[in-house]
């Protein structure tokens, strides 16, 4: 790969952001296994797994977008508005669940599209639409549902996906597989994701280098919303129940994931199984406090703490090497904040 | 008049909803009711001319509601124990200022990105207050509601300072040095750093206001009430960087003006009362937020598309 | 290459964890442990609910832990049922936001030999082993409606304030208001109103309610922080004696406008009774002295309840005002 020599090679894998959060994601396994007498058994390990699946699908379809130097905050709005126009299609059309689950992920395709259009089509910052759509489809949810309405009652054989195990793995698990190989695949090996990295490392420069990047761009905000509707699916299948305000707060929990997982909020550096560690750090985070007995809000902070860290963490090396660059002779390079930092090669 | 195509765009938007309510819900225009909108909104314009400040900066602070909260319940507290009600404005600024200070170290000193920082202490101050209040309200002296003016008073009281501030952050920053490097370190931090501007002590001064002003609304919320509830702030964050945005303010730096942050809350504050007044149903009411954000948004895109054009 | 060997490194970690099998000691060798599930965390509501089971665990020696979502989240408290049966305590006793979907998670707690059993609001009937019910939500929203009705003379406009549009007790109840207005044909439901559980929107939104309903007599609000918040809006429009305040909360938050004459009732029934009573039928599940079939529970210092079916009946809703409230702190 390089010619640096072995020893310099294995400390930079030593220090890469994945290896960091490895070694979080042990620690925290280990401590809570210690601690709390029953959590390192099989249930609670899938149970692990049930839980993360919808909010771990979010940030899996969240890291090409933020890739591209983007970010949508409408994800889990779009979620609550799938799942309620799910039940809807299920309870009032009388489609069956399979229709109904089909004609979701539509919407949902839809409601990425709106993302997309304004964002490529008028140029529009992603943060602002976002912010605009997770008010608007929440608000369709509640307003088609008057607030109150909710679909309960689906068949065992559609609840059996949320709640149930398949050949041994928690039913969602599998598809929770599938879509992240295929973003993995996106966006590592396939020469039309690949290009997602560049993109947010200058859209220009990708646009001069041929890289049609509207098209792109506006390829990963339909992708979440698909995803979102997908989502939406397997939590009501898992709760049984779909309500106006499924999904709320689910957008924070998959931007910190993808965050956690290195990938830079400025777009152009980051990974999808970094994204995959930092799920299962907040997962295990979440289900081991049970386990250790404390409260939810314990919760909260440590995450809370835990994505300033890792953020600072990701920043110090940098910062330092500049720092040791600084001869007394010449000027110091320049350090702009606002264009984002150097970024470590793809791989 | 072009300068400020956007600020008057949104008042006639204003404009036209007020014509509607005089046509279809007269009883709108009542004194106290509006007397008491008015002083309810006031904290929510001091943080919006704040965020207004760190969103032409270029960055953006999604905690201020948690903010809020902790400096209102520190405040409240502090009142309770009998501290002086100046003390405990004090401490509520302070306390505002440090918790901005704290975003403004990560984000300028470290050069982190603002909305995963702010994200983090967003969560980190709500569930650490969660933890320690779990949700009992505060309850205040009698001495404290309104400062202990008579009420129409205090709530003209609280207006005014409102708007007194921001009258003076609006002229500060079109007349103070600092002002001018808020709209530059927004439009190219590089460019001012080549002039001579430190972007990194802007952009710190930006969130310590913030936080500050933060400090401000807290405790004028506070003297409302007699008593604290530790949700007072949630979804202040979305509230004002809605206002904020619908008025004007570039999220991408350097553009905007205050008058477009107070005519982008005034236009969202009415949205509800005129919902009632219009017999509309409640569950209309994110949807309509949602779309006049969106509207605004695509008004800008539109503008910009056509004088590249 | 050395991401697929880090990565091997962390499967064979988690292989190793996953490999404890489940501990299977008698759960009489230990303290008992009672997980109390609130519907939201940051409620008073449940607060004082707390504050009664804690009372009940520190007198009977039991562990008690109380944890919960901290805004009413269906999923969220799935979560907690689920992480609580690998956690493997004694008990359960939840207060259910979403019946169906919580009541999966609780049949698995059963099915691992845990107890469980619900209050406040109540789960599918064979997820649980009783339901210690406070008042039936026709209970509560006949009380609201008659008390209403009684502030008005029988006649008159009125509006409700809710917590939010998707909270399912409130919805129930509202349910039962409405069919109770009917035995009251001239009072008149103007609006329906959600405060998103926030003192200071409640009072924003029953501002806007008295200047659009000139001819309103009585605001009634069903979440509890919305009680002092349109108070309050009654106060500061000068109001109050002509619009009546009224609703389900918590003395303390109420007690001076029930002193000032603005609020004029407050619904609620004891909650930390409520705590005290589940934490103690809890126990005695496990313990065995309580059990299906039994018609009457003792409950130490509390007194004896009456068991209809499934249900501990704490009583009926308890109505608080100027001349009983300052008799409780909570």
């Amino acid at each position: 790969m390089s010619s640096a020599p072995a020893s310099h090679r294995w400390r930079a894998a030593l220090f890469r952001h994945e290896t960091l959060l490895l070694a979080l994601l042990a620690t925290e396994w280990c401590y809570f296994n210690a601690v709390g007498a029953h959590f390192g058994t099989l249930d609670n390990t899938y149970d692990i797994v049930r839980h993360s699946v919808e909010f771990g699908l979010l940030a899996l379809v969240m890291t090409p977008v933020i890739l591209t130097g983007g970010i949508d905050l409408s994800v889990g709005s779009l979620l609550g508005l799938s799942a309620i126009l799910f039940g809807k299609l299920w309870r009032d059309a009388g489609l069956s669940p399979a229709a109904a689950a089909a004609c979701t992920l539509g919407i949902g395709a839809l409601g990425g599209g709106l993302n997309a259009t304004l964002i490529t089509e008028l140029r529009l910052p992603p943060l602002i639409v976002t912010l605009g759509t997770y008010s608007l489809f929440r608000g369709l949810a509640e307003a088609i549902t008057h607030g109150s309405d909710t679909f309960t009652n689906f068949p065992p054989s559609f609840l059996f996906l949320g709640q149930e195990r398949w050949l041994g793995l928690p039913a969602q698990a599998p598809i929770f597989i599938v879509v992240a190989l295929g973003v993995w695949l996106l966006v590592h090996r396939m020469t039309f994701g690949r290009c997602f990295r560049t993109i947010g490392f200058s859209p220009e420069g990708a646009r001069y280098a041929g890289i049609p990047v509207k098209r792109r761009v506006g390829l990963v905000y339909v992708l979440a919303g698909t995803v979102s509707a997908l989502a939406a699916i397997i939590y009501t299948a898992r709760l049984g129940q779909a309500r106006a305000d499924a999904g709320t707060g689910y957008e924070l929990y998959a931007i910190t994931a993808v965050v956690l997982g290195g990938t830079s909020i400025f777009g152009g550096v980051g990974s999808v199984h970094g994204t995959l560690l930092g799920i299962a750090a907040i997962a295990v985070l979440d289900n081991g406090l049970v386990h250790a007995r404390q409260p939810r809000e314990a919760a909260g902070v440590l995450t809370g703490v835990l994505l300033l860290i890792a953020l600072t963490g990701s920043v110090a090396p940098k910062l330092w090497a500049a720092r040791r660059r600084r001869p007394a002779a010449s000027p110091p390079p320049p350090a702009s904040a606002v264009s984002p930092p150097l970024a470590t090669p793809p791989t | 008049m072009s300068r400020y195509f956007r600020e008057w765009s949104v008042a006639a938007a204003l404009g036209a909803l007020l014509l509607v309510l005089a046509v279809f819900a007269p009883a709108f225009f009542q004194a106290q009711p509006l007397l008491s909108l008015a002083a309810g909104e006031a904290p929510t314009l001091v943080v919006a001319c704040g965020m207004a400040l760190v969103i032409i900066c270029r960055e953006i602070d999604i905690s201020v509601g948690s903010q809020f909260s902790v400096c209102g319940v520190c405040a409240g507290l502090l009142a309770a124990h009998h501290a002086p009600t100046a003390v405990a404005l004090l401490v509520a600024i302070l306390a505002g200022a440090a918790l901005g200070a704290i975003n403004g170290a990560l984000v300028a000193g470290l050069r982190l990105p603002s909305i995963v920082v702010t994200l983090a202490t967003m969560i980190t101050w709500r569930e650490g207050l969660n933890w320690w209040r779990q949700g009992e309200f505060v309850y205040l002296p009698d001495r404290l509601q309104w400062f202990g003016l008579a009420q129409a008073t205090g709530q003209w009281t609280l207006i005014a300072a409102a708007l007194a501030l921001m009258v003076a952050l609006a002229v500060g920053l079109r007349r103070l040095a600092l002002g001018r490097f808020f709209y530059a370190v927004g439009t190219d931090a590089e460019a001012a750093r080549l002039a001579g501007i430190r972007p990194q002590l802007v952009k710190f001064s930006a969130f310590v206001l913030m936080g500050a002003l933060t400090g401000v609304a807290a405790m004028m919320n506070v003297v409302q009430s007699p008593q604290v509830d530790p949700k007072s702030g949630t979804g202040l964050e979305l509230k004002t960087i809605a206002a904020v945005v619908v008025g004007g303010v570039a999220i991408s730096g350097g553009r905007g003006s205050l008058w477009g942050a107070f005519a982008g809350l005034l236009l969202l504050a009415c949205i509800s009362p005129a919902l009632i007044h219009l017999h509309i149903e409640a569950y209309w009411e994110k949807a309509i937020q949602g779309a006049i954000i969106l509207l605004a948004v695509v008004a800008d895109g539109v503008r910009t598309r056509r004088a590249k054009s | 290459m050395k991401k697929i060997a880090l990565l091997l490194l962390f499967a064979g970690l988690a292989l190793a964890g996953c490999s404890k099998s489940p501990d299977t000691s008698a759960p009489g060798a230990k303290k008992l442990t009672v997980a109390l599930l609130p519907k939201s965390k940051g409620n008073a509501y449940f607060i004082s609910c707390r504050i009664g089971a804690e009372k009940a665990a520190a007198d009977l020696g039991v562990d008690l832990i109380f944890d919960g979502p901290t805004d009413t989240d269906p999923a969220k408290q799935n979560e907690i049922v689920d992480n609580w049966t690998n956690l493997g305590v004694d008990v359960i006793a939840a207060a259910c936001e979403n019946k169906e979907g919580i009541s999966t998670a609780l049949r698995k707690a059963q099915a691992k030999g845990i107890k469980v059993i619900t209050y406040d609001a109540d789960a599918q009937a064979d997820a649980r082993s009783f339901f210690v019910n406070q008042a039936t939500p026709d209970g509560i929203g006949n009380a609201l409606m008659d008390e209403a009705a009684r502030l008005c003379d029988k006649s008159g406009e009125y509006a409700i304030i809710t917590a939010t549009l998707t909270a399912a007790n409130q919805n129930e109840w509202k349910k039962y208001i409405d069919e109770r207005n009917a035995s009251f044909p001239d009072m008149k439901l103007v609006a329906f109103r959600p405060c998103d559980d926030d003192k200071d929107k409640a009072q924003a939104e029953a501002t806007a309610l008295l200047s659009t309903y000139p001819n309103l007599k009585l605001i009634m609000s069903i979440c509890s922080p919305g009680v002092p918040g349109a108070a309050e809006a009654v106060k500061q429009a000068g109001k109050a004696g002509k619009v009546k305040v009224m609703g389900l909360g918590l003395p303390n938050e109420n007690k001076r406008y029930v002193h000032e004459g603005v609020t004029d009732s407050v619904i609620l029934w004891n909650t930390q009774d409520l705590g005290n009573l589940t934490v103690q039928a809890a126990v005695a599940l496990v313990k065995g002295t309580l059990k299906p079939g039994d018609t009457s529970f003792t409950a130490g210092k509390l007194g004896t309840f009456a068991i209809k079916g499934d249900n501990i009946l704490l009583g009926k809703p308890f109505i608080f005002n100027k001349g009983n409230i300052d008799q409780f702190d909570f």
